[in-house]
């Protein structure tokens, strides 16, 4: 079966820096793979050149067997939801604009949208009789966070990408969403790819870690194998687990 | 006040209200699209700003004067001032027009590009939503400036409120030149108040 997502050794260099270097990786269908690394390791670069915001400088990025840039871009991204930091909403659009702009991008009869739109923000627990109608300013992080993730979700994508999406929480928020978004995975089985520095994160969403330095794969395990990798990087963030236990 | 002068002022505030509404008209029409097109096109930003800057530091009673003999625009009359008006009003509209579409959120305009929005979408349901208010408050602003400016345009024979004041000025007359300037005054009063009204029927960005 051709992996829903699979980078081909891809580099990126922008001004003289390799930002992404030589990376390869396969993400399985149904898997939630977590890029983890410290800010400034390519992450995002390497997201956004799923959903052709980036072209890879060298190598390709195969989404259903086929290269990025043989794909229409308007298509491909259609058909990949994309969260990131601070949702990046729309402000002059109601909650329920925000989440059924991809469905009526894609010609969605009216009424159908407002029961898809009704159904996802009852999933994302935002009961649309009090959220609906109310503006991005209206809402606290964590419910604009909720509002981007039914958004991602509207058109139904095979393929989910998640840039920090909790990063701006608070921590009681934050663990909250953690926790939809394994509910939500359990209930619609999506392919997701998702960025995050925080290896805690990692650890509780991944059914594999990929982990970034310096714009290279240093590690690619599942969760209970990372807590045993070796490499430098690795232990850097595991030390984070157990403050104690990092070096003074 | 005669009932001649009452005609008067009536008469030529309406030519005065022709004069500043096809200026802006044209203002408009050129500003946006051009700022449209630089948000597009950075390394053109510089000139076309830079010209509009120019256009703007030069009197305007010398600009009517140099289009005078210029072909095709110039000449004495209506058409000539027109010409130096919009040239004075495309400024705040095209650099509102600018500044209005690039201060939109950079994670909101990734976000509709990641969300799959043409560059068409893009632009009709993003950006100028999220600039209106900063555009229409160029158009406030030009709109302003150039009922004011427009009373200049008597000086090359183009009509208008300044028709007045010209008239008491060569003959010292202060009610001549209040006829002129009050009308002028409270249409530039009345065209601020509304404009800043519909400008806040719009969402800030
Ligand atoms: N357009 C660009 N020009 C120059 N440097 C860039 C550009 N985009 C990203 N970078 C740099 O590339 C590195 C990796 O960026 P990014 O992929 O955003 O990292 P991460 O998401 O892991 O924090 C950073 O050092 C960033 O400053
Ligand atoms: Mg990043």
């Amino acid at each position: 079966m051709t992996p829903p997502v699979s980078f081909r050794n891809v580099s990126y260099r922008v001004g003289g820096k390799d930002i992404l270097r030589d990376f390869s990786l396969d993400v399985a269908a149904g898997e939630t793979i977590v890029l983890l690394g410290r800010s400034g390791s390519g992450k995002t670069t390497a997201l956004k050149m799923v959903n052709a915001l980036l072209r890879p400088s060298a190598g390709e990025v195969m989404v259903d067997g086929r290269p990025t840039t043989s794909w229409d871009p308007i298509r491909l991204r259609r058909r990949i939801g994309y969260v990131i930091q601070e949702a990046g909403l729309f402000p002059h659009v109601t909650v329920e604009g925000n989440v059924g702009l991809v469905p009526r991008l894609e010609g969605t009869p009216a009424a159908a949208i407002r029961t898809r739109v009704h159904a996802l923000l009852d999933q994302v627990g935002l009961p649309p009789a009090q959220f609906a109608a109310r503006y991005p300013r209206e809402l606290s992080g964590g419910q604009r966070q909720r509002v981007g993730v039914a958004r991602a979700l509207a058109a139904d994508p095979p393929l989910l990408l998640f840039d920090e999406p909790f990063g701006a929480l608070d921590p009681v928020t934050r663990v909250e969403l953690q926790r939809q978004f394994l509910e939500l995975r359990r209930r619609l089985g999506k392919t997701a790819i998702f960025v995050t520095h925080d290896v805690r994160e990692a650890l509780l969403v991944a059914t594999r870690i990929a982990l970034l330095h310096e714009g290279r794969l240093a590690v690619l395990a599942a969760p209970a194998d990372f807590l045993r990798a070796r490499g430098e990087e690795a232990r850097a963030f595991l030390a984070c687990l157990d403050p104690q236990a990092a070096p003074p | 006040m005669t009932p001649d002068l009452a005609r008067e002022i009536l008469d030529l505030t309406a030519e005065h209200l022709v004069l500043v509404g096809v200026a802006m008209a044209i203002a408009v029409a050129v500003a946006i699209p051009a700022g449209i097109l630089l948000t597009r096109r950075a390394p053109l930003q510089r000139w076309v700003i830079g010209f509009a800057n120019v256009m703007q530091t030069v009197p305007s009673l010398a600009l009517f004067g140099f289009l005078i003999p210029l072909p095709f625009i110039g000449g004495i009359g209506k058409h000539t001032a027109i010409v130096a008006l919009v040239l004075y009003a495309l400024l705040p509209v095209l650099r509102n027009t600018l500044t209005g579409i690039l201060g939109v959120d950079p994670a909101v305009r990734e976000s509709a590009v990641a969300m799959g929005m043409t560059g068409r979408q893009l632009l009709f349901e993003v950006e100028l939503p999220l600039a209106a208010r900063t555009i229409l408050a160029g158009v406030r602003v030009a709109t302003v400036t150039t009922i004011g400016t427009a009373t200049i345009a008597a000086a090359i024979g183009g009509g208008g409120l300044g028709v007045f004041i010209f008239r008491g000025l060569a003959s010292v007359d202060s009610t001549l030149i209040l006829a002129g300037a009050l009308p002028a005054a409270l249409i530039a009063l009345a065209a601020d108040g509304g404009l800043g009204w519909v400008e806040k029927k719009f969402s800030p960005a």
